[in-house]
């Protein structure tokens, strides 16, 4: 068991290299796309099959007796004992369970998507070296490890979304993705070394830890839990640290759908519910938590619905919900909020295999409203959109309702209505700006034509299928709060609600969710027209709140004037100067010392003598003071 | 018996190989190849077997019935023993090449050589005074030879000369310290001094310092400290490449396997009296090292004064041990390793460079764009640049932090600091070959990467460079930089029993 747990971490870093290294070998490119792709799929196969192995196995145990692999001790030096060891629980199971799955499906998507891309071994190099860091992410049984993880999803982040790399913006596009998460892993790892102090040693793997806060003080839980969820706001782009993600859908699609929608932007979340036991000592940052992400929820939305962009718009709704899951892992409902990152997964990668799909039968078109009709060429397509559509606005009995319904209904019986309010608020603007893309790229326009679509071939079709009946079936798994105690996760209590309440809650979610349809249907159903900036307002929302313009200003061109000045007149003028002087003197000084270098022995021996003669006459001096 | 035979076997294997060698070389028809490899062949077999005696070994003395307590075996003395073997070998086949490029090399090179390991082996096992200086006069006097062993090149003479007048002058300190050692303790053995200066704390040893002073001075000229530093720079350029190698490298750990053993336990007691003395000593060859570096234009003079500079970072670490550093002893053998690494990758290039090319001086300026003609030795050389400067992620790094770490445990922050500076310093004279190489348009076309002994050799030490610097196993399973440290400690943990 140890060593099928430490295969699943360590066969997609294998293959990855094995892909990375034929890739550079194969300057000529003599090695097939086949090749390439047998590689690149079998690994995922196999860990899947593993890590559901794995899960069968550990189910039937008691939650309270993870597996443990230990690998090797990987720095040993005083306190600091850090073991490469995984840890497979409840929620590392469920993690990998579905990261392996989904992941399988989007790389056999992946095939068929980059089959002409010249670059087809590099990208699934790097696609295999990312299922292996995030797999390393979620088994990792000391922060650290965990670390190392987080920091390699966000290279293969980055390496991904400028992966079409001879366009600069795409460039640019993944230096500010790496930047903006720099911001987060700064708070990340600032949390982790105070908390190795405050430890004084006590052993830094999850239970060692968990064993180890009670007797730290709460100013210091306070202030790790906080910058903690700083590292969490970067990698799951929430306010204010959201800017990279919609920029980020300059990769290619299957990047996006299993990076930037499914696993690496959960991550935040995980690593909030993984410290679950930590954040019950301290509920008012998790409160700060449950607004932060509220608010991301709610501004996501705004922004989505004036969105023309087919990737961004899905960008934004996964910051919305990812919003969402933060509501439920900061008020404590952490069971919830997995649930809902799982069912996320499923129907959000879909709508990006959807989008890809659309994308590529339109020759790399991504603008909504240069689409319509697509209902009726691209009929297997358009029902897995719909089916992931539903999902998302939480129609029952598709996934996303069970979750959903979950998360707000936690807020409302722990007594936040504001936070309730937002998410409703939000819920409604999803159907909307979900449905506004449904009728706009599948609806309007009946008469359009497509005389130039290029034909999807079964790689791209299956996995959709087989998400679409997931996206269909996974809620069920939430019936009865079934899903929140497998994962056995600290939950912090609630009151139970009536009968009658939770069935008008039910009810109100339902209907908001109806409403937001018919609001887009009236507005979108026959002949949608585009957003217009025609009042201060819609502008204000057309042009996301101006939040680029304003980091740029504030961040950018103020770090660039002050390194021109640093570049020109600090270390230009002053050290260089010193440091010129310095050195030309040292110089010199050498050039002269060699000239004593005569080469003639009798001088050398001089020296010989002279020096033992100094020596003498200072230990003379020595003894003398003894 | 049969053990002590046991661990006589790889000083025996050497000393038959030198005979087997001689005799060998009188005949005329064997390539020089073959000559390599037999030497090789002795050598590797000795290094087995000292790695076998290390994992077993605590506190021995050879054949004590005959020799007395004259030979010691113990761990420090078997770690020294191997990294005599291991600098021997690594310099034999990378510089086999060179060997054949040349017209002045036969058997009796080999001969010479292992000669000239038997005496270092023999120093590092030696616990009596004489002893000692047999081993310290055979080590050196068979280097003497191979220093002029290029009969055609006059400097070679020349720089063979100079190295005997001025070896021999600083030899006869050694001797006349141990002179007046025996006439204050009536014995030369190490144990017996120890014991003396334990029970007579109450009277006059200042005839014991002077002699051990006196035997500290030649021990400071034969690692080339400042200010018996003269000659190293001669005699380094003036000796062919195989020999420089060897010299800056295998022969340095000899003396200070020599260095240790007396003043971590037998003078200990009375070290403290010159540690003024030492301290000085070190400011001056850091001082006057790195300026006599800065001013070479050859890369053999380069690296050779570098050598006094690396030397007065270990002396650092030698007066921290008098101060009472516990750490800085096991610091001294890490960077030992980690310098005799380096430079042993350094020389190797030149060396193979200039087998391949026969009219290069090898100075600065004929590494121009050499980065555009061979990128692969390039890398090579720039790894083992940056370690040399101590550049973090490289083996070379770790050594200077431990050495300045446990100057910084006894509180010499200054003495600390000045060694960070002349760190600094150095960066200039080995990132100017670094940019040089690749900063310039190269005039020869690329060449392929020559697959050869030496050349594998050279990247493979450049691979243990960088696994060296990257801390514990980052290959699981592996010891890394902190095994080496571990074994030293424990390497020392053995004497002074």
């Amino acid at each position: 068991m140890e060593a099928l747990l430490s295969l699943i971490v360590i066969l997609p870093f294998l293959s990855a290299t094995i892909l990375g290294l034929s890739y550079l070998v194969d300057s000529k490119k003599n090695l097939s796309n086949t090749y390439y792709a047998t590689i690149a799929l079998t690994t995922p196969a196999i860990v899947t099959l593993l890590s559901f192995v794995l899960v069968f196995k550990m189910s039937t145990m008691p939650h309270d007796t993870p597996l443990y692999a230990h690998l090797f001790d990987w720095v040993k030096v005083g306190q600091l004992h850090i073991e490469m060891r995984f840890m497979l629980d409840r929620l590392s199971m469920i993690m990998i369970g579905f990261i392996t799955f989904i992941g399988t499906l989007i790389h056999i998507y992946a095939v068929e998507y980059m089959q002409s891309d010249e670059g087809f071994g590099k990208f699934f190099a790097y696609f295999n070296f990312f299922l292996g860091s995030m797999l390393l992410l979620v088994v990792a049984s000391n922060p650290i490890i965990m670390f190392i993880g987080w920091e390699l999803v966000g290279l293969a982040s980055y390496l991904l979304i400028g992966f079409y790399h001879k366009v600069s913006s795409n460039i640019t596009a993944a230096n500010k993705a790496f930047i903006v998460n720099r911001v987060g892993d700064f708070g990340f790892i600032v949390a982790l070394g105070v908390l190795f102090i405050a430890l004084e040693g006590q052993g830094f793997s999850f239970e060692a830890i968990e064993q180890g806060i009670g007797g730290l003080s709460h100013s210091t839980l306070s202030f790790v839990g906080a910058l903690l969820f700083v590292g969490a706001m970067g990698k799951s782009a929430q306010i204010p640290l959201y800017v990279w993600l919609p920029d980020a859908m300059a990769g290619p699609t299957p990047v996006s759908a299993l990076i930037h929608a499914a696993t690496m932007v959960t991550a935040g979340v995980y690593m909030v519910a993984r410290f679950g036991f930590l954040y019950n000592e301290i509920p008012h940052i998790g409160e700060f938590i449950a607004y932060i992400g509220a608010f991301s929820a709610l501004i996501a939305a705004l922004m989505a619905s004036f969105e023309r962009d087919i990737k961004k718009i899905l960008a934004y709704s996964t910051m919305s919900q990812l919003g969402y899951m933060f509501i439920a892992v900061g008020l404590g409902a952490y069971g919830a909020g997995i649930f809902h990152l799982f069912t996320h997964a499923f129907f959000k990668a879909l709508l990006f295999m959807g989008a890809g799909a659309v994308i590529i039968a339109l020759h790399h078109e991504q603008d909504i409203f240069k689409m319509g009709n697509l209902r009726k060429v691209l009929p297997q397509t358009f029902i897995a959109m719909l089916i992931a559509t539903l999902a998302i606005t939480s129609i029952p009995p598709f996934a996303g309702f069970f979750s959903k319904e979950a998360i707000i209904n936690h807020a409302f019986l722990s007594g936040h209505y504001t936070l309730w309010i937002i998410a409703m608020t939000t819920a409604f603007l999803t159907a909307y700006y979900m449905f506004r893309l449904i009728f706009v790229v599948f609806f309007a326009h009946s008469t359009k034509t497509y005389p130039h679509l290029i034909p999807l071939g079964k790689m791209i079709i299956y996995p959709l299928i087989v998400l679409a009946i997931g996206s269909a079936t996974v809620g069920f798994l939430g019936i009865e709060h079934g899903f929140a105690h497998f994962v056995a996760l600290p939950d912090r209590a609630t009151p139970a609600p009536t009968h009658l309440l939770e069935y008008g809650l039910m009810g109100l979610n339902i209907l908001v969710a109806l409403g937001g349809i018919a609001l887009a249907y009236r507005l979108f159903g026959t002949n949608p027209e585009p957003p217009k900036a025609n009042i201060p307002i819609k502008a204000l929302f057309i042009h996301k709140f101006y939040v680029d313009a304003l980091y740029n200003r504030l961040f950018v061109d103020t770090l660039r004037s002050l390194s021109i000045f640093f570049d020109r007149v600090v270390d230009g003028a002053v050290i260089d100067g010193i440091l010129g002087l310095l050195t030309g003197g040292y110089k010199d000084l050498g050039a002269k010392l060699a000239s004593f270098q005569n080469g003639t022995v009798k001088t050398y021996a001089t020296y010989v003598i002279l020096s033992v003669s100094l020596m003498s006459l200072a230990l003379i001096y020595l003894l003398e003071a003894q | 018996m049969i053990w002590d035979l046991y661990l006589v076997m790889p000083l025996a294997l050497v000393f038959i190989g030198a005979l087997f060698l001689m005799l060998f070389s009188l005949v005329k028809q064997v390539e020089l190849t073959n000559y390599n490899l037999v030497t090789v062949a002795f050598l590797s077999v000795s290094l087995i077997i000292e790695l076998i005696i290390f994992q077993n070994v605590e506190h021995d003395y050879l054949f004590e019935t005959i020799f007395a307590k004259m030979f010691i075996v113990d761990k420090l003395s078997t770690l020294f023993n191997i990294l005599f073997l291991s600098g021997a070998i690594l310099t034999l086949l990378i510089n086999n090449n060179y060997f054949k490029s040349r017209d002045y090399y036969n058997g009796e090179f080999f001969a010479l050589l292992l000669f000239s390991i038997f005496g270092m082996m023999m120093l590092a096992h030696t616990n009596e005074l004489i002893t000692a200086f047999i081993s310290i006069e055979l080590a050196s006097i068979t280097l003497y030879v191979l220093v002029g062993y290029n009969h055609h090149s006059p400097k070679s003479s020349e720089a063979m000369l100079k190295y005997i007048i001025l070896g021999s002058l600083a030899g006869v300190f050694f001797i006349l310290g141990v002179a007046l050692v025996y006439g204050v303790v009536g014995s030369t053995y190490l144990g017996d001094i120890y014991s003396y200066l334990i029970h007579h704390q109450n009277s006059d040893i200042s005839l014991l310092v002077v002699g051990m002073m006196f035997m500290m001075v030649t021990l400071l000229f034969k690692i080339g400290a400042a200010p018996f530093h003269s000659w190293v720079v001669d005699v380094y350029i003036g000796s062919p490449f195989p020999v420089t190698m060897f010299m800056a490298t295998t022969l340095k750990i000899a003396i200070f396997s020599i260095l240790l053993r007396l003043f971590l336990v037998d003078f200990a007691p009375i070290y403290p009296l010159i540690l003024e003395i030492i301290k000085v000593v070190a400011i001056a060859t850091l001082l006057l090292g790195s300026l006599l570096a800065i001013a070479q234009t050859q890369l053999k003079g380069m690296l050779a004064a570098s050598s006094i500079v690396h030397v007065g970072y270990m002396l650092m670490a030698l007066y921290a041990i008098g101060v009472g550093s516990s750490f800085a002893a096991s610091a001294i053998i890490f960077y030992l390793i980690s310098y005799f690494l380096s430079a042993l990758g350094a020389f190797g290039i030149l060396s193979f460079l200039a087998s391949d090319e026969e009219k290069r001086h090898l100075s600065f300026d004929d590494f121009k764009g050499f980065a555009h003609e061979r990128p692969y030795m390039a890398a090579a050389m720039t790894i083992f640049m940056l370690s040399l400067a101590g550049f973090p992620s490289t083996i070379g790094f770790l050594g200077k932090f431990y050495i300045f770490m446990s100057v910084v445990e006894t509180g010499e922050i200054l003495l600390a600091g000045l060694g960070i500076l002349i760190a600094f310093i150095s960066i200039y004279y080995y990132f100017k070959l670094i940019a040089l190489m690749y900063f310039y348009p190269s005039p020869n076309p690329k060449k392929r990467f020559p697959f050869a002994i030496s050349t594998l050799l050279i990247v493979g030490v450049a691979l243990m460079i960088v696994w060296g610097g990257i801390g514990t196993g980052l290959i699981p399973f592996v010891a890394g930089a902190d095994g080496l440290l571990t074994i030293a400690s424990e390497a020392l943990k053995t004497i002074g029993k």
